[in-house]
């Protein structure tokens, strides 16, 4: 019975093993986002927390293997399909750019530090330092 | 000569950018994070086997295409944001490297949460037309590095990419997809050079005027754009007042477009297909020549596949058609002095994509030809001296931060 619940829970989206765990700078008060905040979010369509305070929203380099997983497992996006829709929205003046960090460590140092920052980070990196967030 | 200055200001600006990467952001500046700023330029080299296109290329290479951009926005308070994009455009005859402002607008959301976002935008405002046009100018969201002209012409850019006015947006996102409505009441910019010639057939004494016009589309994506529907269409209306000794009378004309598009995205390849019905009027101008009232509506179309090879090297293939009268397909009818394939154009194209660095992208393709139909006339005065079967071989660099 304990292996049938711990392999649905394997299978559940948002367990986030493998494919980055979302998270964010300890001061939210955020503890779970629904599919659609998370779309809207890393999209660069939802600009504003609940609180009007402005979302900072940190990503890795498209080709990095784990905002890879990240894309396709939790925004059910392709990588370059991503890129093309932020494109759509900077060189049409209709939103901006997320910022891109090079590596998870910065990634760690840039979510831990910033003020309503929302990041990925897979399992090796995440530490007590970034705040995990669930995905209903 | 100011705007000599103020092109080579914007060519200093992007010659000092770090390359850093595409959405490197304010790292040189120390921009504050409301602030970003981008840019684009772009340079090709164009040869074409007869007829000239963006330059004189027929039997030879010009590099008379050239495109330099550079946009900031601005998010002020958590509703309002502010957006300007400037650009330097050569196109051969068409275009002069002039600097102007594609676009500069005040956006602001009234409703913005996980669900909805509605909003007004007020200014210059791009217009939202097919799947491509709101970000025609920038090469690197260009699937090739012409748009199938068909749709997108490349002759009237200015006056389909912008407009003076209002745009009231909303995003909807539901469980069945994303629904996104963007609609337009604005002053079209009749600033083309080419536009008289377009829409009347030759550059006569008078001059175009700019009237309300309205502009909308609905788009769909699932998934986040694997599958992409959208509609769009409008009216735009543009008065002619007749100059002296004009062998037109004033009048109005009204340009009526409908857009369907249809692309679906996987992870290796994309399939992309528009059609597009043109309806075209004029009321007045052309009373003298015997025609108080003319109506022609054109067909366009096209479909256009691509793969990725690898991440950074995508091949495409597309096949564009565009029908000038769709009542008069072989252009038979086209009237004395225009040849019958001025009247059409059915341009097979192959090229390739190949992104060397995430900034820096370099492009070629290659067209063949049947008709003249989107050719500039700025580049091509002289109708007669036009081919009916042409090829044309660009090759483009273009790098953005």
């Amino acid at each position: 019975m304990a292996g049938l619940i711990l392999l649905l829970l394997l299978g559940f989206p948002g367990t986030a093993l493998s494919q980055g765990t979302v998270v964010v700078n300890p001061g939210m008060d955020v503890t779970a986002l629904s599919q659609n905040a998370i779309r809207s979010i890393f999209g660069m369509r939802l600009r504003n927390w609940p609180d009007q305070q402005p979302i900072r929203v940190f990503v890795l380099p498209d080709q990095h293997p784990v905002h890879e997983e990240f894309s396709k497992q939790v925004l059910n996006i392709f990588p370059n399909q991503l890129r093309r829709a932020w494109d759509r929205l900077v060189y049409s003046g209709t939103g901006q750019a997320p910022i891109q960090v090079e590596t998870e460590q910065e990634m760690l140092e840039k979510v831990a530090s910033t003020p309503g920052a929302i990041g990925y980070l897979s399992g090796d990196w995440l530490a007590d330092t970034v705040k995990p967030v669930r995905i209903d | 000569m100011v705007c000599r200055l103020s092109r080579l200001l914007l060519w200093l600006i992007l010659a000092f950018m770090p390359g850093q990467g595409a959405m490197a952001q304010n790292r040189w500046f120390d921009l504050p994070p409301s602030v970003q700023l981008h840019g684009f330029l772009s340079q090709a080299a164009i040869h074409t086997s007869d007829n000239n296109f963006f330059g004189e290329t027929d039997d030879n290479v010009d590099f008379g295409f050239r495109e330099i951009g550079l946009n900031g926005s601005w998010r002020i308070l958590p509703r309002l944001q502010l957006s300007l994009q400037v650009l330097s455009r050569e196109a051969g005859g068409g275009d002069d490297g002039d600097l102007r402002i594609d676009y500069g607008f005040a956006d602001y959301s009234v409703i913005a949460d996980a669900d909805d976002l509605w909003g007004i935008r007020i200014g210059r405002v791009t217009n939202p037309l097919g799947l491509y046009n709101d970000t025609r100018d920038v090469a690197f969201t260009r699937p090739s590095i012409l748009l199938p002209q068909s749709i997108y012409f490349d002759r009237t850019r200015n006056l389909a990419l912008s407009a003076d006015g209002v745009q009231l947006y909303g995003e909807r996102r539901t469980d069945l997809g994303d629904f996104y409505l963007q609609l337009n009441l604005a002053y079209p910019r009749t600033d083309d050079p080419d536009i008289e010639v377009s829409f009347l057939g030759a550059d006569f004494p008078g001059e175009l005027a700019d009237d309300p016009s309205f502009l909308g589309r609905l788009l769909y994506e699932r998934n986040g754009g694997q599958l992409r529907l959208g509609v769009s269409g409008g009216m735009v209306n543009i008065d002619y007042q007749a100059g002296t000794a004009d062998p037109l009378t004033s009048g109005s004309i009204l340009f009526a477009p409908l857009i369907f598009s249809a692309q679906y995205n996987a992870e290796y390849w994309s399939l992309t297909g528009e059609w597009a019905i043109r309806r075209f009027e004029t009321e007045d101008i052309f009373t003298r020549l015997g025609q108080r009232h003319v109506e022609v509506t054109g067909e366009s179309w096209y479909i256009q596949g691509s793969y990725r090879f690898r991440p950074d090297l995508e091949g495409f293939v597309r096949y564009d058609v565009l029908y000038t009268d769709r009542d008069d397909r072989d252009g038979e009818e086209a009237g004395p002095g225009r040849p019958s394939y001025s009247r059409y154009a059915k341009d097979f194209t192959v090229g390739l994509r190949w992104d060397v660095t995430p900034s820096f992208m370099l492009r070629a393709e290659i067209h063949d030809v049947e008709g003249t139909a989107w050719l500039p006339f700025q580049d091509n005065p002289f109708a007669g001296a036009t081919t009916k079967d042409w090829t044309m071989f660009m090759i483009l660099g273009s790098y953005r931060f």
